[in-house]
């Protein structure tokens, strides 16, 4: 008996990734968004907004309130566009195996299942958080690591509508030692945007630009005191000239002129400033309060998130932190996050933040 | 420089301090405003749904049994007439809805959902920032508690932001 081919989607708040399981071709990754041009009623479903010439002028929809599904109007229209566009094979003719937050709602679950089974007509079902997979992804790249050999670890996913530390044991999330701070990638680009706004230019209507700006000028201080004082001395100012609409779609960054250096050319460019929005703005992260947010920043909810599992793990646990999500790729992150773990956990353990 | 922000003082004049509790909304407001999909108006889920759906028959084209049936009437699952039936979802109505369930396994969910929440920050003091600059602030507004560092920041915030979101 030939066991069904199983596609395998990991749905996520910003964006999906789509393959078949065990297959050697590389997983395709698009926006989780329906997009409308301003003015013309147009709608650019899931990957077609990157291909969209002026993606940065499309308002995007997003199928996920707080990190879980419950706009099912948005969503089957991006499903429908991937299945279709993406894979070779028919639905029915397919298991599902999907990624799903911690602690989803039996009511979504039911809804999601409803959806697989009746309008794509899927043979099978099956949802998982994400977190399990990361590790054994990081488990099949360093075997012999002492907790990967046990399947402890810390997975700290720093997604687009939470960071969660997730405590594993025998490659299986601990529940009740999970933890979660309420804010993502979704927030910081909101309020980057905020932030440049009230500082240079108007981008309040531009948040895929501003996103991407994001994406290529931020970064976590590793010494904050130090990063400040540099800033002010201009160390860390950034040009980021805006696209023109015609020639460029997203803009690039550039330190800033010198007086002499401006052309004919400059005079007509929209430059945003930019200066210490580039690492107050991860630093969200690490002191949520920055935004008015009662909640612990990432390393003493890593250490709440440990306390809360059996104490015979949490040797292993804090000898095995590894980063994920679209927010752990900003430069300094690791570092940043290790420094500061290392100060909170007592020294004889070992501690580590991977990637 | 048409692009560059002008933002209109819609402050009354009177001096007028706002209180501990409307401080607080001020910032719960904003919190909520940064999980926002899209500027101006439009919500986590919005009215306008409408205007995103493909047409069905494009949709399940190349699903050849598919495409056959659902040509003309548009085809419903139970979720999305439920969906309907309820208007747009967010996620805090299903989680009280859960937490309220008579069903134990939702109410379980929902409490564990709520105990994973990272808790309040510990030993050192909230940081100060400029809410202008963002640099290091020492001084506060005596009228809405914002922050700020210098003679000039400050009136930066008098002129743009002092009150604004409570004015
Ligand atoms: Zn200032
Ligand atoms: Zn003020």
């Amino acid at each position: 008996m030939n066991p069904e081919p199983v596609v395998v989607l990991d749905n996520g708040g910003s964006s999906c990734k789509i393959g078949m399981a065990g297959a050697s071709d590389p997983f395709r990754l698009f926006p989780n968004a329906v997009g409308r041009s301003k003015g013309e009623r147009q709608s650019f479903v899931g990957d077609q907004i990157v291909g969209y010439p002026d993606a940065s002028s499309l308002s995007l929809k997003r199928p996920f309130d707080r990190g879980y599904l419950v706009s099912w109007d948005v969503e089957k229209s991006v499903w429908w566009r991937a299945f279709k566009s993406m894979l070779q094979q028919q639905p029915q003719d397919c298991g599902l195996l999907m990624t799903e937050a911690p602690f989803n709602l039996p009511s979504i679950q039911t809804s999601t299942m409803q959806m697989v089974f009746e309008e794509y007509g899927f043979k099978s079902f099956l949802a998982m958080p994400a977190q399990p997979l990361s590790l054994l992804e990081w488990q099949a790249q360093q075997p012999s690591l002492p907790a990967n050999t046990a399947g402890i670890g810390v997975v700290v996913d720093a997604g687009f509508s939470f960071t969660h530390a997730v405590p594993m044991c025998d490659g299986r999330l601990l529940p009740g030692a999970v933890r979660r701070i309420n804010v993502g990638g979704k927030a910081l680009t909101n309020y980057f945007k905020e932030l440049v706004s009230y500082r240079s230019i108007n981008m309040m209507e531009e948040t895929y630009l501003v996103d991407n700006i994001k994406e290529q000028v931020c970064f976590v201080s590793t010494h904050l005191a130090s990063d400040l004082t540099a800033s002010r001395k201009g160390t860390h100012k950034l040009e980021y000239v805006l696209p023109d609409g015609v020639n460029e779609r997203i803009g690039y960054a550039r330190k800033p002129l010198a007086k002499g250096e401006h052309t004919e050319k400059n005079a007509k460019e929209q430059v945003l400033t930019l200066n210490n929005e580039r690492f107050m703005v991860p630093e969200v992260l690490f002191q949520p309060t920055d935004i008015g947010l009662q909640q612990a920043g990432l390393p003493q909810a890593i250490v709440e998130a440990v306390e809360a599992a059996p104490t015979d793990l949490h040797p292993l646990l804090y000898s095995n932190v590894l980063c994920t999500g679209g927010c752990a790729t900003c430069p300094g992150f690791q570092d940043r996050l290790y420094r500061e773990l290392r100060a909170l956990v007592p020294d004889d353990f070992e501690a580590s933040a991977s990637s | 420089m048409e692009r560059r922000s002008v933002r209109s003082r819609k402050v009354s004049k009177r001096i007028a301090t706002v209180s501990a509790a409307e401080r607080e909304n001020v910032t719960h407001a904003r919190l909520e405003a940064l999980e926002n999909d899209d500027a101006a108006g439009e919500g986590v889920v919005g009215d306008s749904d409408e205007e995103f759906l493909l047409e069905e028959s494009d949709e399940e084209m190349e699903f050849g049994k598919r495409s056959k049936k659902s040509k003309g009437a548009k085809r419903k699952t139970r979720a999305m007439l439920e969906a309907e039936r309820k208007g747009p979802l967010t996620f805090a109505s299903l989680l009280e809805e859960a937490a309220a369930s008579e069903d134990p396994m939702a109410k379980e969910v929902a409490r564990m959902y709520s105990a994973a929440a990272a808790g309040p920050p510990e030993g050192a003091a909230p940081r100060r920032w400029c809410s202008v600059c963002g640099f290091a602030a020492p001084y506060k507004c005596v009228r809405c508690g914002s922050r700020f560092c210098t003679r000039k920041c400050y009136a930066v915030h008098m002129e743009t932001r002092c009150l604004k979101f409570v004015g």
